[in-house]
């Protein structure tokens, strides 16, 4: 019986967490696009509803109807999976991050979050290394330059980011002494991470960025070099699918940043989830304002940051966070 | 290090611009709402006009739509009874054209002119070929004043042989006289 | 061979040649206005100044007046001469007109390229410009003298080229006027070349006038099909109609120039009365349906009557393909013929003069200019074939003499000797004029036949004693010539002049004579068709065999008998008694409306061709477009229909072989390559002369002569008692001789508007003597009658023709075709005045 409760509570929570991830995606498109806006001040989306509140509706609508286009000589099923793979690898990564503490309901407690893994964080890594594979097969498979070029050079800054994202949060985990993200948010209660570990936040944050691809460092999809890089010959909701990952992924990104170095779900007068999203949604405006004054970095620049200056700070920051928790 | 810190100031800075931006009323000018009076030498549709006499002035010599990048312009060129040289049908593809405005710059009778109008918004993109009568107006657009047969030196109704301007009396090709 | 240095780069080149030609040959174009190669140099236009850096002269010259000699070392953008070339052309613009936007040239102008490569961009001159006045030159040329920038061009073509006057240069200096004494039609039939060669507008093409730019054409190397020679032309071609047709350069044919004929004479092809639409029994039905049952009506034919009750006839105007295809048709099906000629005369003239044709006898037109005697035998060359008056006018510039033997009254535009005599007397006379220009010394070791065709052929003897000065005089000529070419017709002539002619020629060869021979064909592709007909069936044969019952269908490919046979009430009753008449053609005929089952074939322009000419050039013309109905007439004048699609109307057209296929081997056919290959197989296969030339898709420029000769051995063999005997008694009757005209009895240019201007009224032509023996005056109507009711026709009385005969035209305004049989003689009483 417990079980079948326990069942029925995981589909709810996967159900609202779904659809809020979706919804929020939509209006986190619409977000960046008013926010771009006004930093180049213009107006951005207007006329789709008020304010142009409609814009995501009207946007998902037009790319469900558009004609799914798969070029003659593409590698049909790798082309036609690639774009789920992107959507479901960033959608799959919220199964670990607590929402908020555990609320009781009906005498029962149930946690804020769909699943508490005790290696939480690795699972978290796993997932956005396959992310990997959805830009670098949908490059592949649509058989043209762009894409392709598009997909090497997604695959080489995703696994060279890779390793400074791991490393940055290795002093993280042994400040929280643990690899469940609950046991991190919880370890935070009385002070954000952020304030003893703001080298780790930085690496953390750009090394995110460029995992996600965002601008500065969205040379795989670089529109003046490469057309659309990866996504090039995608069109309708297969590339609505692109899509829908970048900014699931943006979500992913505010989410551990929240988790990893705000403190989660913690702070005062409101309620745990209030402030888990207020958190997301700083880091998402954070990573908007990035991509409204940033240039896109040169290709060797990327590769000279990722592994020249991140890389080894990182190693720096834990061989120094381990002396002082050794001391 | 100093390259560092000017590294970091120069983003800081470029955040900071950014961010002032955000506070500044958009320059973004809305348009159905508000429309601003373009120049007088705003390319969008293209019109034919009427030289001074009030006569066609185009007398289809195939230069626009030779220099027409896409190729929207077509035509057929026949000889009136009087002499002059004029379009059959003139036939522009609004759809195709890209308002480059190097037909207007081919015409070597300013007839062809590109004019401020451009809502021309259409469901069916044939409603975006013009004919001759579409496109044909009764004024002389930008140029109010020439007239090429006044200058053309062949025959018309504009002027015979040695009419025209700065032209010489006909050689009388009987006479020995020098 | 001097060497000369242009622009740091060597080149070796004839004695003689012009420093602008030698120029050429490096690759290096000088300006020029006024020098042509064929027209050569004047020097008048001082365009081509380039530096003479070392060498017999210095410094700034004209490149087309001087000889490339050795030492020579030459600048063509040395600054002198670019600034001095600069001057010409800004001193050239001074009057120049300010009209190149409703001027014709504009877009292919000599004289906008210079000056616009030369930079010249802004008029500083400041005075008044000097006009002329522009004269009317008939429906072929536009005259505007403003535009004229005095290089001699038009007036060195047409006087001194083409041997006519009534166009050239008046007054002088600054007032130099090319023009006509008073306005009128040019008279020469080479008019359109003036539009060909003018630098600039002055003279431009009239029935194309204002009809588009070159830019905006889809120009196409083709084939003049208005006469046996085959002349090159480019095809412009626009809105899915031809537009105009130019004379394309060819080192081995016309070289330069085209006649008017060739050059207007594609207008069947954009006719509005053409017809479009597969028809069965004057219904229009679509073109598969039409096949179909052109198909199925065949195979009930052929099931109750055998594969002989069916039976071919091709024409001598299509492409050697659709010969063949009937050709191949006939030979798997059992079917009769094919035929390709009227007549088994015409039939047996033709064959003749395919397989008499030695290789080493033939010439081209182009080798013709250089003969220095020249013996027509039965032609008319500015009728027949036009532009072989302008190349015996280039071997009468050079010193050649020319002799022509023909019963009609010859017009050529140059010096010649004309002996009028009757048909059957021409063989002897060429007879007696050859033998007169041999020097009997010269063939004793010829051989015996040639010696003994020598001692037995008549002597100037049987020559006509007005006519013996003249003859005498043509023989002193001949002999005098060493490169002497027999021109032979074969229209008119009986059937054994074109033997002997060839015989001649190898007699001449004999006598150690560089000895040519030329033939004229009736159309452009009778070369084709002799090789294909068979000998036992022509049409007359097939008329026969209707009336008799035992064909019951008929194919008609490309060809009108309603035009061409002579018995027009036998014909039609013979038509009657066919069960199936299918007729494929391109222009609207009155075997069009006879037609049970008719197919709408596309023309030369449309799908190309390989057509052979008189002296079997095989020679190739792509497709120059598509097809369809154009737009002028879709659209009736106004704008192109306002519609989707990309359908092409009266896109159903196809070659004429296409659709025979598919009505003999029931093909379906979707790309027309298999088809043509197979077919080109066939044709390698079965007709030997064509067996070893390359595939006719790889036909260089000037195509590829073959050698059609089947015995190369001279015959010798004529019965001159024979001979002599028909060449006596003139006081017969008269024959009547049906001969061509330049403009107006040629199927396929009558169609053409701007040449219906200038047709002649159909007139008979007849000698004085005769004439007053009838008691008629020139511009008398007579009435003649035939065997099937009175022609009346005005008459024309000349005096340098034979007597003895009545010249017809086969013009497309007289009613001709009553006549039973051929040759036709009428007696004295049979001719009568009607009207003064």
């Amino acid at each position: 019986m417990n079980w079948i409760v326990g069942f029925i509570i995981l589909i709810i929570k996967l159900g609202v967490v779904l659809v809020g991830l979706l919804l929020l995606a939509a209006y986190l498109v619409l977000v960046e696009r008013k926010f771009l806006a006004r930093l180049q001040i213009r107006y951005g989306p207007n006329r789709a509803g008020k304010f142009g509140l409609l814009q995501p509706f009207a946007d998902t609508i037009k790319m469900l109807t558009k004609e799914d286009i798969v070029p003659a000589e593409a590698d049909r099923v790798i082309f036609l999976l690639a774009p789920a793979v992107v959507a479901i690898e960033a959608l799959l990564i919220f199964a670990v991050v607590p929402f908020g503490a555990s609320i009781t309901l009906l005498g029962k407690k149930i946690p804020m979050v769909i699943t508490d893994l005790n290696v939480g964080l690795l699972y978290v890594f796993a997932l956005a290394s396959l992310g990997v594979y959805g830009v670098a097969l949908g490059g592949w498979a649509s058989n043209s330059k762009y894409s392709l070029l598009g997909g090497i050079r997604g695959a080489a800054q995703m696994i060279s980011y890779e390793l400074s994202l791991g490393l940055s949060l290795v002093p993280i985990v042994m400040l929280a002494r643990s690899f469940s993200l609950v046991d991190i948010v919880r370890a935070q209660a009385d002070y954000p991470f952020i304030l003893v570990q703001p080298i780790s936040f930085i690496i953390f944050l750009i090394s995110a960025v460029a995992e996600t691809k965002r601008i500065p460092f969205d040379l795989p999809e670089a529109e003046n070099e490469l057309g659309a890089g990866y996504h090039t010959e995608y069109s309708g909701m297969r590339f609505g699918l692109f899509f829908l990952g970048e900014y699931v992924n943006l979500q992913v990104l505010g989410a551990l940043v929240a988790v990893f170095f705000l403190g989660g779900w913690h702070g005062p007068l409101l309620p745990p989830v209030v402030w888990f999203l207020l958190k997301v949604l700083a880091v998402a405006v954070a990573m908007i304002w990035v991509r409204g004054t940033l240039p896109r970095l040169r290709y060797d620049q990327l590769m000279h940051l990722g592994w020249k200056v991140l890389v080894p700070v990182a190693l720096l920051n834990i061989v120094v966070t381990g002396a002082f928790l050794l001391i | 290090m100093k390259a560092a810190w000017e590294g970091i100031v120069a983003i800081a800075t470029g955040f900071a611009t950014t961010l002032k931006h955000l506070f500044r009323k958009p320059i973004t000018e809305e348009y159905p709402e508000y429309k601003r009076v373009l120049p007088e030498r705003a390319r969008a549709v293209i019109i034919l006009t009427r030289d001074p006499d009030g006569e066609e002035r185009c007398v289809a010599c195939y230069l626009c739509s030779a220099a027409c990048p896409v190729s929207c312009i077509s035509m057929q060129s026949v000889e009136r009874e009087d002499g002059r040289r004029y379009a059959r049908w003139f036939r522009i593809n609004f759809g195709r054209c890209i308002y480059c405005g190097l037909c207007e710059e081919a015409c070597p009778t300013s007839a062809i002119q590109l004019t401020p109008y451009f809502e021309t918004c259409e469901r069916d993109i044939l409603k975006l070929v013009y004919e001759k009568e579409d496109l044909l107006v009764d004024h002389g657009g930008k140029d109010k004043e020439y007239n090429f047969y006044r200058y053309a030196g062949v025959v018309s109704k504009v002027g015979d042989k040695g009419a025209h301007i700065k032209e010489d009396k006909p050689v009388n090709i009987k006479s020995n006289m020098p | 061979m001097p060497k000369i240095i242009i622009d740091d780069r060597e080149i070796e080149v004839p004695e003689g040649t012009k420093v602008i030609e030698a120029a050429e040959q490096l690759g290096i174009m000088i300006p020029r206005f006024c020098y042509h190669p064929a027209l050569g140099s004047v020097g008048a236009c001082r365009v081509c100044a380039v530096k003479f850096l070392e060498g017999p002269f210095k410094g700034v010259q004209m490149s087309c007046m001087i000889d490339a000699k050795d030492g020579m070392i030459v600048s063509t953008n040395d600054e002198e001469a670019v600034e001095f070339r600069r001057n010409i052309i800004e001193w050239l613009m001074l009057n120049h007109p300010h009209d190149c936007p409703v001027c014709d040239e504009g877009g292919h102008c000599l004289l906008q390229d210079m000056t616009v490569s030369g930079g010249h961009g802004m008029r500083r001159y400041l005075g008044l410009k000097r006009t002329y006045r522009d004269q009317y030159l008939g429906p072929l040329v536009q005259h505007e003298m403003n535009r004229c920038i005095h290089c001699y061009r038009c007036s060195r073509f047409y006087q001194e080229f083409a041997g006519y006057f009534d166009l050239g240069v008046m007054q002088s200096a600054n007032r130099t006027y090319f023009g006509r004494f008073k306005d009128g039609i040019l008279e020469s039939p080479f008019t359109g070349n003036l539009s060909d060669i003018c630098p600039t507008g002055v003279y431009t093409d009239r029935p194309s006038r204002f009809f588009g730019r070159r830019w905006d054409y889809q120009r196409s190397p083709s084939l003049c099909i208005n006469c046996s020679l085959g002349c090159h032309t480019t095809v412009s071609a626009r809105y899915r109609q031809v537009v105009r047709q130019e004379a394309r350069y060819s080192e081995a044919v016309n070289g330069y120039f085209i006649c008017d004929r060739g050059r207007h004479g594609f207008h069947y092809a954009r006719t509005e009365t053409r017809p479009w639409q597969a028809l069965i029994e004057g219904r229009e039905v679509p073109t598969e349906g039409a096949v179909r049952a052109a198909r199925e009506r065949l195979a009930e034919i052929v099931s109750s009557g055998g594969p002989r009750s069916v039976a071919c006839l091709g024409s001598g105007r299509s492409s050697l393909e659709t010969q063949a295809m009937l050709g191949q048709l006939c030979q798997k099906k059992g079917w009769q013929g094919p035929s390709y000629f009227m007549d088994k005369s015409l039939t047996g003239k033709a064959k003749t003069a395919v397989s008499r044709l030695d290789p080493e006898l033939a010439v081209s037109l182009r080798e013709l200019e250089g003969s220095d005697a020249i013996v027509v035998v039965g032609a008319d060359p500015i009728n027949e074939a036009p532009m072989l008056a302008l190349a015996m006018r280039q071997a009468q510039r050079r010193g050649g003499k020319i002799a022509v033997i023909d019963p009609r009254p010859i017009f050529l535009p140059f010096d010649f000797n004309h002996l009028p005599v009757r048909l059957d007397e021409i063989n002897l006379y060429l007879s007696a004029l050859v033998k007169a220009a041999v020097d009997p010394e010269l063939i004793v070791d010829a051989g015996k036949d040639a010696i003994e065709f020598y001692q037995e052929a008549p002597s100037l003897e049987i020559v006509a004693a007005s006519l013996q000065e003249k003859a005498s005089i043509l023989a002193q000529e001949l002999r005098a010539g060493q490169r002497v070419v027999i021109v032979c017709g074969t229209q008119i002539v009986r059937e054994t002049t074109p033997a002997l002619a060839a015989d001649h020629a190898k007699f001449l060869r004999a006598a150690k004579k560089q000895a040519g021979l030329f033939y004229l064909l009736p159309q452009a592709n009778s070369f084709g068709a002799a090789l294909l007909a068979s000998s036992e069936v022509s049409f007359l044969e097939i008329i026969q065999g209707v009336e008799k019952g035992e064909i019951k269908g008929l194919i008609v490919a490309e060809n009108d008998p309603f035009y061409s046979f002579h018995d027009r009430q036998r014909l039609e009753l013979a038509i009657e008694k066919l069960d199936l008449l299918v007729v494929l053609d391109c222009i609207e005929s009155t075997a069009v409306k006879k037609a049970n089952v008719f197919l709408p074939t596309s023309t030369l322009y449309e799908a190309g061709g390989i057509f052979i000419n008189q002296e079997g050039r095989v020679q190739a013309a792509p497709r120059a477009y598509l097809g369809g109905i154009s737009i002028a007439q879709i659209g009736g004048g106004d704008h192109p229909p306002r519609v989707y699609g990309s359908d092409i109307p009266g896109g159903e057209l196809r070659a004429a072989y296409q659709f025979l296929s598919q009505i003999g081997n029931g093909d379906q056919i979707e790309d027309d390559d298999p088809t043509r290959r197979s077919l080109l197989r066939w044709i390698a296969d079965n007709i030997p002369p064509l067996a070893e030339i390359p595939p006719f898709d790889e036909l260089s420029e000037n195509g590829m002569r073959i050698s059609s000769s089947n015995d190369t051995s001279p015959q010798f063999a004529v019965n001159w008692q024979e001979e002599k005997e028909k060449g006596k008694g003139s006081e017969g009757p008269l024959e009547i001789i049906l001969t061509d005209w330049t403009f107006g009895t040629e199927e396929l240019s009558s169609f053409s508007p701007p040449l219906m201007k200038l047709e002649r009224k159909p007139y008979a032509s007849m000698h004085t003597d005769d004439a007053a023996r009838l008691g008629l005056g020139h511009g008398d109507k007579a009435k003649i009658k035939l065997d099937e009711g009175n022609l009346e026709v005005d008459v024309c009385i000349e005096e340098n023709m034979a007597s003895g005969v009545v010249i017809l035209p086969r013009h497309r305004l007289l009613e001709w075709q009553k006549i039973k049989s051929l040759p036709k003689f009428v007696r004295f009483e049979e001719i009568e005045k009607v009207s003064g």
